[in-house]
């Protein structure tokens, strides 16, 4: 097992009620798993911002590794490791 | 180039400001010979507006259709209570007046889009993005980057900000951020006037920056902040090769 931490932001961080938690995954997993678990354990207000079709990452969603962003279309080949720390920022324009 | 020298009366308004390091009278009239385009005038534009007129930005263009309403009043610091039910552009290009006389401000009242961007962005040196909808930013950044202007992206939700800053050809524009327009957001969302202000000020210095040509401007790095938990952080970020709107451009 692999233990990361994972941050929420805005519309995410008030759909899952907390701005970070860790995240235990299988050795080896991608951050397109850690996406596939995390909606199907925290309900539907945080699956939509993560999915926007069943396999479909939100194409706006905004997601960095240890503060590097990383195209929603490399998640299935993005390894984790312990330690990693994954920002999940769903895109915001308040003015 | 040349820079418009500073009057007596300038020389006096800005003396603290041309205090600062690298800045200084030099800074000072580039400022003057500058004009920024600033959508829309909200809690965060607006701010956006007061810094850069007080700071002596020669020509202010304001866009923001509608009338001022009551519930605007928590993060409006360019309107007042009487002004509710009035076109809201007019009351802050009259306090920004008020503030600064030697600005000249421009106002539009309208919204921007594909339509008329294009010859808003044509007449300033500089695009600040702070509309609530992201087909309105999405439009001032393709009209920027098309017509190679620097465009300062300042959001926030809640008690979070962000600010990104594109240099067409430098650095990541926002198509290659947001590959869609995002489908989720909403063009109601929580807001503290405070947290407004604090994304506004920072995106005002980025823009004195970028103008007088000092400090470094946050290139290929996304500031977020959430003053709920006093966090703040850059995240990396870059070009994407295949952008419909920059990936062709070269620096
Ligand atoms: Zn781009």
């Amino acid at each position: 097992m692999i233990e990361l931490r994972v941050q929420y932001l805005a519309q995410l961080r008030t759909a899952r009620g907390v701005a970070d938690e860790s995240c235990h995954l299988p050795e080896g997993a991608t951050l397109a798993q850690l996406l596939t678990q995390l909606a199907g354990t925290h309900g539907a207000e945080v699956a939509k911002h993560l999915y926007a079709a069943a396999g479909v990452v939100q194409p706006s969603l905004m997601i960095a590794v240890n503060g590097t962003a990383i195209s929603v279309r490399q998640s299935s080949q993005t390894l984790l490791r312990s330690g990693d720390v994954v920002t999940l920022m769903p895109p915001i324009a308040g003015g | 180039m040349t820079y418009p020298a500073l009057t007596p009366a300038e020389q006096s308004r800005y003396e603290w400001q041309m205090w600062v390091r690298d800045f200084g009278e030099t800074g000072q009239r580039r400022l003057k010979a500058a004009s920024v385009l600033i959508s829309r005038i909200g809690g965060v534009g607006g701010t956006v507006a007061m810094h850069l007129a007080t700071a002596g930005v020669g020509r202010l263009v304001l866009a923001h259709a509608g009338d001022l309403r009551l519930n605007d009043l928590n993060r409006q610091l360019l309107m007042s209570t009487a002004d509710v039910g009035s076109p809201r552009i007019e009351s802050a290009a009259r306090r920004l007046r008020e503030l600064n006389p030697q600005v000249v401000v421009e106002t539009v009242n309208e919204n921007l889009d594909v339509s008329n961007v294009g010859r808003y962005v044509s007449q300033v040196d500089l695009v600040v993005s702070a509309a609530p909808l992201f087909v309105e930013r999405l439009a001032m950044n393709r009209a920027a980057v098309r017509q190679r202007k620097p465009l300062v992206d300042c959001a926030m939700y809640d008690l979070e900000g962000r600010l990104i800053t594109v240099r067409p050809g430098r650095t990541p524009c926002l198509d290659c951020l947001y590959p869609e327009s995002p489908p989720l957001w909403k063009r109601e969302f929580p807001v503290f006037g405070a947290v407004a202000s604090t994304v506004a000020s920072i995106a005002a210095m980025e823009v004195i920056k970028l103008l007088a040509g000092f400090g470094k401007p946050l290139e290929n790095q996304l500031l977020s902040y959430d003053l709920r938990e006093m966090s703040f952080q850059t995240i990396a970020i870059a070009r994407r090769p295949d952008c419909p709107t920059c990936g062709q451009l070269s620096a």
